[in-house]
């Protein structure tokens, strides 16, 4: 009988334990973000449907790991003359998975001399960080890299 | 809304020439809340406080415009490059989602 008694005690002790965390669960339910936008859309309302080309005039530099997803350093260099009739109009910085992929728009002008851009963003776990480069002409050149998160940033 | 905010206008290399393209990063302490994430002792949700945009200012003249999300880090850094074109000063003006308006400029001086 004390073995019975063992076993019903456990299997009570079991469903409790199960119960908890799923009511924790539904009391942390993550609150949605007031901008939400998904990678593909955000890409789209940046180009207007066009369709960017995959190009190695940009230098995309994140780390591949990083330890920490609240800070990750982010630099974007496109070669460029940088002259009046040939610059970079803007420079993107999208994060495919958080739950707003557009981070930065950057609109430059000639007088910056160089096609720069170096930041800091928040990735919420391991995804890829895609920069989306508009040119004079019209047309639009991307790169993109995958980072291991160990840590999510994002609240 | 009147909270003093700390930021920093860096221009590398520190002794330039007219003429000469520099290294512009603006600094600014900021919290750059998303408003997703929660206070650990309340367990409220902290509202949603982000700078929306950033304006480099040269003479008059806007040279670096950015829009901002809330997907940038904590006290956020922006660096540019900038061509210098004479005396004058560097204006950089953010403002939040909050309303907040915050500016910073440097003289600049190019030598020789």
């Amino acid at each position: 009988m004390q073995r019975r008694d063992f076993f019903k005690k456990l299997g009570a002790a079991a469903a409790v334990t199960a119960v908890i965390p799923a009511m924790s669960f539904a009391a942390d339910a993550k609150p949605v973000s007031p901008n939400k936008l998904d990678a593909k859309s955000a890409m789209d309302a940046i180009t207007g449907g066009k369709t960017a080309k995959m190009s190695k005039a940009i230098k995309l530099k994140v780390p591949e790991i990083a330890e920490n997803g609240a800070v990750v350093p982010v630099t974007v260099e496109v070669d460029s003359p940088m002259t009046d009739s040939d610059y970079v109009k803007s420079i993107h910085i999208l994060a495919g998975k958080n739950s707003n992929a557009r981070c930065i728009d950057v609109n430059l002008t000639p007088e910056n001399g160089k096609a720069m851009l170096a930041t800091r963003i928040k990735l919420g776990g391991t995804q890829e960080v895609i920069a989306l480069v508009a040119l004079s002409n019209g047309d639009y050149i991307m790169a993109s890299q995958s980072v291991k998160v160990t840590i999510g940033g994002c609240g | 809304m009147a909270e003093k905010r700390k930021s920093l206008i860096k221009i590398k290399p520190k002794k330039f020439k007219d003429g000469e393209v520099v290294k512009v990063s603006f600094m600014v302490m900021h919290p750059m809340d998303t408003g997703m994430g929660k206070d650990k002792k309340t367990k409220k949700i902290i509202p949603a406080k982000y700078i929306n945009s950033v304006k480099f200012n040269y003479n008059g003249k806007d040279i670096t415009t950015m829009t901002v999300w809330e997907s940038l880090s904590v006290n956020p850094v922006f660096t540019t490059y900038m061509k210098i074109n004479g005396k004058g000063k560097l204006t950089v003006t953010y403002t939040d989602n909050t309303g907040e308006v915050h500016e910073k400029s440097k003289k600049i001086k190019p030598k020789g």
